[in-house]
This record gives structure tokens, sequence and C-alpha cells, in this order.
């Protein structure tokens, strides 16, 4: 079933979702692939160490994207 | 993120003996919770032994990259439990951890293991994701929660 219609919102919510058939982590690296594809990153080169994840999280902000 | 870019670390984790557990949205990944990241997030036994695992199974999967061997005992098992790593494929990293905070480390998330095209691979469970998920500041992380709690009808303790 292509195309499904709804009255409302809630309607819709409540609808079940079709359940795909490919393994989870497959979808997952697919998905990966697509997110680099609309949004690629300029990363840099080699190791970084931080003293604490909030610290690793933070300089996460710091990759610009490709096309800015 | 090159699937068979991670396919090939991943067996190189297997092949170098790695002590292991993924955590992170590749974790929630194998679990049926999909959604993009730009890293993936491990945890590995803090032992000097183990992290020369960790350089010996990078090294392989990516030509002897010799920036590699800036990945150090002495930081991981010092004061820097987090390294990040950037290989030269340019289009992700790793996040290698040997302890999260009081939060968690190797030996204290529970774990499973999966399989990939013949790889095992270990995985921390729904419930430790949660626990080291809903504790965490970040938005994200309470979204990954939520979802995990929802989808495996998970109860906080008290």
């Amino acid at each position: 079933m292509r195309v499904q219609k709804f009255r409302s919102i809630e309607e819709m919510n409540k609808a079940p979702v079709r359940e795909s058939q490919e393994p989870p982590f497959e979808r997952f690296l697919r998905q990966c692939a697509r997110y680099w594809e609309i949004a690629p990153k300029r990363y840099p080169r080699g190791v970084f160490k931080f003293r604490t994840i909030e610290e690793a999280q933070k300089a996460r902000e710091k990759y610009p994207l490709l096309n800015k | 993120m090159d699937r068979d870019e991670i396919i090939r670390v991943l067996q190189a984790f297997e092949a170098a003996g790695l002590e292991y557990v993924l955590i992170g949205a590749a974790a929630m990944g194998f679990h049926g919770l999909v959604r993009a990241t730009e890293d993936l997030d491990l945890f590995i036994r803090a032992t000097p032994e183990n992290i020369e695992r960790l350089r010996s199974a990078l090294r392989q999967a990516y030509d002897d990259d010799p920036q590699v061997d800036e990945i150090s005992s002495a930081d991981l098992l010092g004061e820097y439990p987090a390294v990040r790593y950037f290989p030269p494929t340019g289009d992700l990293y790793f996040d290698v951890l040997t302890r999260l905070g009081e939060v968690a480390s190797f030996e204290t998330v529970d774990t499973e293991i999966k399989e990939v095209q013949g790889t095992k691979v270990r995985i921390a469970t729904p419930l430790a994701l949660y626990r080291m998920k809903k504790g965490t500041v970040r938005e994200k992380d309470h979204v990954d929660a939520a979802a995990l709690k929802e989808r495996f009808d998970l109860k906080d303790e008290t």
C-alpha cells in the first residue's frame, strides 16, 4: 500500500508503520551514507584527546560543513 | 560513512582480538533504532595490551596510517579517557573511550553479541545504552534514551 489517507493527525499517528525487512545495521549504514551526502563535513586528521566526554562533544561543534 | 569501510574495521577489530563494545548510534542501529551519525563510539578494555590491539586493528584497516601511533596507553589509561581518531578516508571518526566519568566503562556495560557479514560485534544492550544516555546533557541523548525506553519497555531504576 503506497498511499494511505487519514482524516486527522491522530489517526495518522496511530497507523502502523511498515517494518523494513532489511537488517537494522544495514539501514543504519545506509542512513549514515545519506546523511554524509546531504551534509558532508571537513574533519581534521589524526588523533585528538579529551579529559571528559563533554569536552569531546564540544569539539564536534567545530567541524565545519564542506559546502559552507 | 562507507559501508565497506565500517565492515572492514569491525573485521579488523575481531581479527586483532580487541576487547571492545559498541555504544552510541551504531549500537542503537543494531537494536533497530536507526539514526545517522558521524562517528563510531566504543568502549575498550583499559589495558596497554588491548590498546595495542586497537592500534593494530586500525593500522590494518587504514593502510598503516602512521597517525594511529598517536593513540597512546598513557593517555587512555591516564587523564585522557576519550580519544578521537580521524582516519584518512575523511568521512567518519572514532571516539574511543576507556571510561565515561563514573557512569560506565568496558567492564560495567552489559553487552550482547550481534553478527554482521560473519563478523561478531559486541554491542551495549538497550538497557545499558539507556543508562548511559539518560544522564547526559545532550538533547540528542535524551531523544535516544526516550526511544530506547519506549521500544524496549525499559523501566527507570530507583
